[in-house]
């Protein structure tokens, strides 16, 4: 046992030494866990800009226009002038700009109709139709105010009140309906985004856990064109005590870099509890361990390189088509009866129980039991399948 | 009549039909060098590889100190160290390191597998390249590391195949003293090599051995004796007299 952790040791040292390798298996994961916040965190709510030219130069409804524009939580406000917009607009930069023109706040004060324009190439694009449409949700709320102090003022003049009484109070009954509106638009979140997550999340887990093979099947293929591997076999080193260091360096290799995308999906997502969270690590290392036993038994039969990664790709890509990491695949399909033979359902239907179904360790027996039991037959069946391949040089 | 350390009776071995070792017997005495001679292809390496453990014979007996290596790999091992016709080394460590891992390999503490290795490089006179990578090793370097490895647990019989291929005389010349000193301290050694003068100046027996089998077996004195004076031929008139001038694969 001594002596498969001196075999183990000396991996990892190795691994370390190797800053490219080692820098390149960290940041694999990170970068895998980045794609997925990319693709599944952040708000995923609208956020635009109002690009605006103003030429109604201290109109004081452009500005309030522009201020209430503003207010608006998904829309930045951008001035332009009418030049700079226009050679924008030109070179494909902005795709709409909405223009007030000189004049617009006095034909309002003069009881006129005003006039406001979108400057835009074609439709104006996706995002400018969507910014256009809540300039004109602002507008319209505009003109409802217009409207309304317009149609007091016409029930309350000659009544002896003053004008300013007049739009005093129109104004505050306005602020009134504004804060409880008679129809009220609200939002319910009927599942949250990161359930996104929790969906891909366990196939993702589950195919980098699969690399752990591709390290295990080089192993012993390393050693061979090293040189080295028959100078073990002269040490004390026995078959056993080789492929149990074997195992427990790619094993461990394997395990970190899932360590990094569960760590960092905890942190981030929070789509874990403590108590899953440790569920998923302990999935996730047996799973590591069963892999890695794999690797080996493809590596015991394996003489060269090319091979070794020949074979290690290929079954690696049968374990995942058939293990519906990436499809769900249906009951009663002969492909259902297939992904029972990839050890990676197992280790997804593992992971989906606890991450997306909230279940426990306890209730997953029978994929434990397959994955371990892959684990342990595969350590012995590696061990024996390398005694008997005749070794060659 | 000094005891047989290593006896070899009737070795044979195949690869796809082809026998690359056919019917070889000799035993290696305490404290002797035994020289290993012939062309490519001859055999050298498997007779080590079977009697380092690496290889099963088809037929034959082995024994080293006493221990069947049939019955009893362990123990054999256990005696032997193996410098291989190619090197064998981890690049990405240091010199010392590739010393203190087969050590711990070959049974020794950690502490004793340090202070071992440390003094295998100052008879290689590597002391003060020690904690350099062995990829930035010169071949001769390299060489000695992996004649090093071979002495870490200290054995008593050392396979040495062609330790001393492509290197500069002053590596060859340290090699050599070092087996030498190594002779002289009691350790049985198997050589093969294809410099004949090398051979000459350092075996006390040599085997000349062509297409699986052996076609000659004496002192270095003895063997030219048979084609001539001893004084006026060398080893390599009688290599080629006994071997043919016939190329090998
Ligand atoms: N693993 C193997 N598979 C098939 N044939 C082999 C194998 N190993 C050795 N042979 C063959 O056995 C014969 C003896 O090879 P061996 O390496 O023992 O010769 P050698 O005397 O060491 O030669 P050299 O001086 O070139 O090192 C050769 O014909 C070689 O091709
Ligand atoms: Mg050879």
């Amino acid at each position: 046992m001594k002596r498969a952790l001196i075999i183990a040791l000396r991996e990892v040292r190795t691994y370390l030494k190797d800053k490219a390798d080692l820098a390149f298996s960290l940041l694999l994961p990170v970068a895998t866990f980045a794609l997925i916040y990319g693709a599944f965190g952040g708000t995923g709510l609208f956020h635009g800009t109002a690009y605006i030219v103003n030429e109604d130069t201290n109109g004081i409804y452009a500005e309030k226009l522009v201020e209430k524009i503003g207010q608006e939580q998904s829309l930045d406000v951008e001035l332009l002038s009418r030049q700079d917009a226009e050679n924008k607009l030109d070179r494909s930069d902005l795709n709409i700009v909405l223009l007030i023109p000189s004049g617009f706040s006095d034909k309002l004060i003069s009881d006129q109709p005003g006039e406001l324009t979108f400057l835009q190439r074609g439709n104006g694009g996706q995002e400018g139709q969507i910014v256009a449409s809540i300039i004109r949700g602002v507008v319209s709320g505009l003109n409802q105010e217009f409207t309304v102090l317009d149609q007091s003022n016409q029930l309350l003049t000659g009544k002896d009140i003053a004008p300013e009484k007049i739009a005093f109070t129109t104004q505050k009954f306005l602020e009134k309906e504004q804060q409880s509106p008679l129809i009220e638009v609200k939002e319910t979140a009927i599942g949250s985004k990161p359930n996104m997550v929790n969906q891909f999340l366990p196939g993702i887990i589950t195919m980098y856990v699969l690399f752990a093979i591709n390290v295990g099947t080089t192993a012993i293929v390393e050693e061979r064109r090293k040189g080295t591997l028959e100078r073990l076999l002269t040490t004390h080193l026995s078959l056993g005590e080789l492929f149990f260091g074997k195992f427990m360096a790619s094993a461990l290799r394997g395990f970190i870099q899932t360590f990094i995308l569960l760590a960092l999906s905890y942190a981030v997502f929070r789509i874990f509890t403590p108590i899953s969270f440790l569920e998923c690590l302990l999935i996730a290392l047996l799973f590591t361990m069963a892999c890695s036993t794999l690797g080996l038994v493809i590596a015991s039969v394996s003489r060269t390189q090319d091979s070794a990664t020949w074979i290690g790709v290929t079954f690696t890509m049968a374990m995942t088509m058939f293990g519906g990491t990436f499809f769900t695949i249906s009951k009663g399909t002969a492909l259902y009866a297939l992904s029972k033979l990839s050890i990676n359902t197992y280790a997804n239907d593992a992971f989906k129980a606890i991450i997306t179904e909230g279940g426990h360790i306890s209730d997953l027996g029978v994929e434990i039991g397959v994955i371990a039991g892959v684990a342990i037959v595969g350590l012995v069946v590696s061990r024996l399948l390398f005694k008997a391949v005749p070794r060659g040089k | 009549m000094s005891e047989a350390f290593l006896a070899v009776k009737e070795i044979h071995k195949s690869f796809n039909g082809q026998k690359a070792v056919n019917g070889i017997s000799f035993t290696i005495d305490k404290g002797e060098i035994f020289g290993l001679l012939g062309p490519n292809g001859a055999g050298k390496t498997t007779v080590i590889r079977i009697l380092s453990t690496v290889l099963e014979a088809d037929a034959g007996d082995v024994t080293v100190g006493g221990y069947s290596l049939r019955k009893n790999p362990a123990a054999v091992r256990n005696l032997v160290g193996v410098c291989p016709q190619d090197l064998a080394l981890y690049e990405e460590l240091s010199a010392l390191d590739n010393l203190i891992f087969f050590g711990q390999l070959e049974g020794l503490s950690g502490r004793e597998a340090k202070s071992q290795a440390i003094s295998h490089l100052s008879l290689m006179g590597l002391t003060e390249r020690g904690k350099g990578k062995i990829s930035k090793f010169s071949g001769g370097m390299k060489r000695r590391i992996n004649l090093a490895i071979a002495l870490m647990g200290n054995p008593k019989l050392l396979f040495l195949d062609e330790p001393t291929v492509g290197i500069d005389p002053q590596s060859r010349n340290n090699i050599f003293e070092t087996i030498r000193s190594l002779r002289d301290k009691g350790m049985t050694v198997l050589y093969t090599t294809h410099y004949m003068e090398e051979a000459d100046r350092l075996c006390d027996r040599i085997a000349i051995m062509d297409g699986g089998k052996f076609v000659a077996m004496d002192t270095p004195q003895g063997l030219k004796r048979q084609i001539g004076d001893p004084d006026k031929v060398t080893l390599e008139d009688v290599f080629l007299k006994l071997t043919g001038r016939s190329l090998r694969d």
